[in-house]
């Protein structure tokens, strides 16, 4: 049987230690299946979000109550979002910890890192196009921490907002931003990213002549693995945006205005939580600014791991950089969960 | 090793397709079970709103205020869009109640509706504002003097600030009454106890005391009904429930369960006449009474004026009249509103001695009046006191003195 063009997407052959569940967790696949949910429903959502201040939160409500199985799509488009981010780091750590992110594939660690980091963007501009009254405090907040930075504060806030203010010219840049600007970048780095996995040698496994099991899988029983995937994630997508429905405010009044019991969104509740502590931007721009910096170094800074090892969890030769990992994954975890407390 | 299997049957892509299957026709279902949406695009905003979905069985609110016209967002807010309750009533002006005091500019006002200009007769809000009714002064006055917390009986506090620059009165502003700051015990007791008869305040509990807030207390006369036909149950829901003990600065239920109207009245010592009983307070006091006239009062006797000479006139005197002419006048619009005159051009009704029409009231081609209670539509005829054998004194016309004769005894 000739292979289909989807097929053809994949080397005919792949070790089979490149793609086990226990090995891979799937995540990195995961991760483009639901950025194709997320272009589709985003694509479907379009055709109804009103990007301007009076109409936003109520092209969503209009999404969400009123256009045939609209909340269905922006719950999948919701849950995606969400799932994607979890996704993503768990792809981040599984790299980090099976010692994968050393040459040849530092390169792609950087694509992936900035993958992940442009998520987070496009989660939490996708969050403020909302545009109801839970989004007012993240949305001040975090555009004022922009102007905390030195120099080039108050630059890049007005690149972020455009006005004087967070209002209306601000919701046209978020939706710019979110629909195009970093949509494209994901694409294009996305793109980048898996090409550079089949250019340096696929997922990161031991060279053939130290892998204890040489056995090899086609290409028809990696595209059943993956289909295998799509239909799981499918369903807890499915059952999720059934019975979870994305958040929804009363629509904003006026410009943005502080609330009582303001949250972040989940992600940045970590940093939320830091800015109880003091100067806005050491723990709110410094820090996390740290964080990634310290992710983007650690191909540079810890040392590359035995051959032997790479492509198997936890190696010995790369403890400290589990370590520090760890550390940090526990902090942002507990700062988070701190925050819920609070 | 290459193992180049072929394309076979797969258990697992079988089970997770008929799962997934399964899960898309569990999301249809929901879906299917939605209400169907009832859109309403009012003449007045022309901006869809969906509350029939679910409020389809709720009664017209009133003939003035048709839910074609004004829809249900236009007064009470809310997330016009929304299908989930939740968020559609989480931005209701008042919750159930658009018209407590705090949001009834928002709800009721505009200067085509309730908060206009007095020469249109459109400042409801201001007047009610400014009343007594919502400012409470005489009472806070009098129990602030009683208890030395202030020298004279002048209304200097009131429930909440307002301002009059235009007064009539001399009082041009009340600040805020705040019972923490008062140092007397009884006036801090009576800010406790006592101050939940007037409209800003929810109402005691029971039955007998039920009443919304604000425009509500008086006009809200069922579930969801505004009037201006006001039977006196209305007003006993705050004018006829107990009594304050001002020794214990506490309130005294009455015990009582009347069941002849006479009888129905709070003050045990107090005489009434006829009319009194028979009719609605509305049916005799007049709207600035009630709702106040604009200006700041410094208590509830500063405001009331209507006598039984309003209506009955004096031994040497005829009830003021009027003749309407003006298509304009306001007597026709109290009369579209609460229709039960026809009042036509040409009609003479009473008028009381500040020019308010009394205009369920018409003069008879042979002196007599007729009258049409406003909220129960009965049908009364009444003389005047001129030409009668009244022995009233020239100079002693206020009611107090016609009970002496015409009270019922109880």
């Amino acid at each position: 049987m000739r292979p289909s063009f989807f097929h053809h997407l994949h080397p005919p052959t792949i070790p089979a230690a490149q793609a086990r569940w226990r090995y891979t967790l799937g995540a990195g696949g995961t991760a483009i299946f639901l950025m194709i949910i997320l272009g589709v429903t985003g694509i479907l959502e379009m055709f109804y979000y009103a990007p301007n201040p009076q109409d936003a939160a109520l092209s969503v409500q209009t999404i969400t109550y009123h256009v045939p199985l609209g909340w269905l799509v922006r719950n999948l488009h919701y849950w995606s979002a969400q799932l994607l981010l979890i996704v993503s780091a768990i792809h981040l750590l599984r790299v980090i910890f099976t010692a994968a992110y050393h040459r040849p594939r530092r390169f792609n660690y950087l694509l992936g890192l900035a993958l992940f980091v442009l998520s987070i963007l496009l989660d939490f501009t996708g969050y403020i196009l909302r545009w109801d009254m839970d989004i007012c405090w993240p949305l001040t907040t975090g555009t004022n921490l922009l102007k905390t930075i030195p120099w080039i504060g108050n630059f890049l806030f007005r690149v972020a907002i455009g006005g004087g203010e967070a209002c209306s010219t601000a919701l046209l840049r978020f939706y710019t931003w979110h629909i195009f600007g970093l949509t494209i970048l994901v694409v294009i780095l996305g793109f980048w990213h898996a090409f550079r996995v089949r250019r340096d040698g696929g997922i990161a496994v031991p060279p053939a002549r130290l892998r204890a099991d040489n056995t090899r899988i086609s290409r028809n029983e990696l595209v059943r693995r993956e289909v295998l995937a799509v239909l799981i994630v499918g369903i807890l997508l499915l059952l999720l945006s059934s019975f979870f429905p994305a958040p929804i405010a009363p629509a904003m009044t006026g410009k943005p205005s502080a609330v009582e019991n303001a949250r972040a969104p989940w992600f940045f509740l970590w940093v939320q939580q830091m800015l109880t502590w003091g100067d806005p931007f050491i723990f709110g721009v410094l820090i996390p600014l740290g964080v990634l910096a310290l992710l983007t170094l650690i191909p540079y800074i810890f040392p590359k791991p035995n051959e032997a090892e790479i492509g198997s969890w936890f190696p010995k030769s790369n403890r400290l950089a589990q370590i520090v990992v760890s550390v940090i994954v526990i902090l942002v975890i507990f700062l988070t969960l701190l925050s819920y407390a609070n | 090793m290459q193992t180049n299997r072929p394309l076979t049957f797969d258990f697992r892509l079988l089970l997770g397709s008929g799962l997934l299957f399964v899960v898309l026709s569990l999301a249809w279902f929901l879906d299917a079970r939605q209400p169907d949406a009832v859109e309403l695009i009012p003449t007045l905003t022309g901006k869809p709103e969906y509350c029939l979905t679910c409020h389809a069985d709720l009664p017209e609110i009133s003939a003035s205020h048709p839910v074609e016209t004004f829809g249900c967002v236009s007064c009470h807010g809310g997330e016009r869009l929304a299908l989930d309750a939740d968020l559609a009533h989480s931005t209701m002006r008042g919750g159930a109640n658009p018209s407590d005091l705090s949001v009834a500019e928002a709800s009721c006002g505009g200067s085509s509706c309730h908060s206009g200009s007095e020469a249109d007769d459109r400042h409801h809000i201001q007047r009610v504002m400014t009343s007594i009714q919502s400012t409470y002064a005489g009472a806070i006055a009098g129990i602030r003097y009683t208890f030395g917390a202030q020298t004279d009986l002048n209304a200097h506090l009131g429930i909440r600030a307002v301002t009059d620059e235009e007064t009539k009165t001399g009082i041009t502003s009340l600040s805020s009454f705040d019972p923490a700051s008062e140092e007397n015990p009884f006036v801090q007791k009576f800010g406790e106890n006592c101050l939940t008869c007037h409209i800003n305040a929810a109402p005691r509990e029971g039955e007998a005391y039920a009443r919304g807030t604000g425009c509500a207390a008086c006009h809200s006369t069922g579930e969801h009904t505004l009037s201006t036909a006001i039977p006196y149950t209305q007003c006993n829901a705050c004018h006829n429930r107990g009594n304050y003990d001002l020794r214990t600065m506490t309130f005294i239920e009455r015990s009582d369960h009347p069941t002849q109207r006479i009888d129905d009245y709070y003050q045990p010592i107090g005489l009434f006449t006829r009319c009194e009983y028979t009719l609605d307070c509305v049916d005799c006091h007049t709207r600035s009474e009630v709702m106040g006239d604009g200006d700041i009062h410094k208590d509830q006797a500063s405001i009331e004026y209507v006598q039984c000479r309003t209506c009955h006139g004096t031994l040497e005197e005829l009830p003021l009249t009027r003749t309407l002419t003006d298509p304009n006048d306001i007597a026709f619009k109290l009369d579209f509103l609460n229709p039960v005159m026809d009042l036509k051009l040409g009609d003479t009704i009473l008028v009381t001695e500040k020019g308010e029409p009394l205009w369920n009231i018409r003069v008879l081609p042979d002196g007599t009046y007729e009258m049409i209670g406003k909220a129960t539509r009965q049908y009364f005829t009444f003389r005047p006191v001129m030409g009668t054998a009244c022995e009233q004194k020239p100079d002693e016309q206020e009611s107090h003195y016609c009970h002496e004769c015409h009270a019922v005894e109880k």
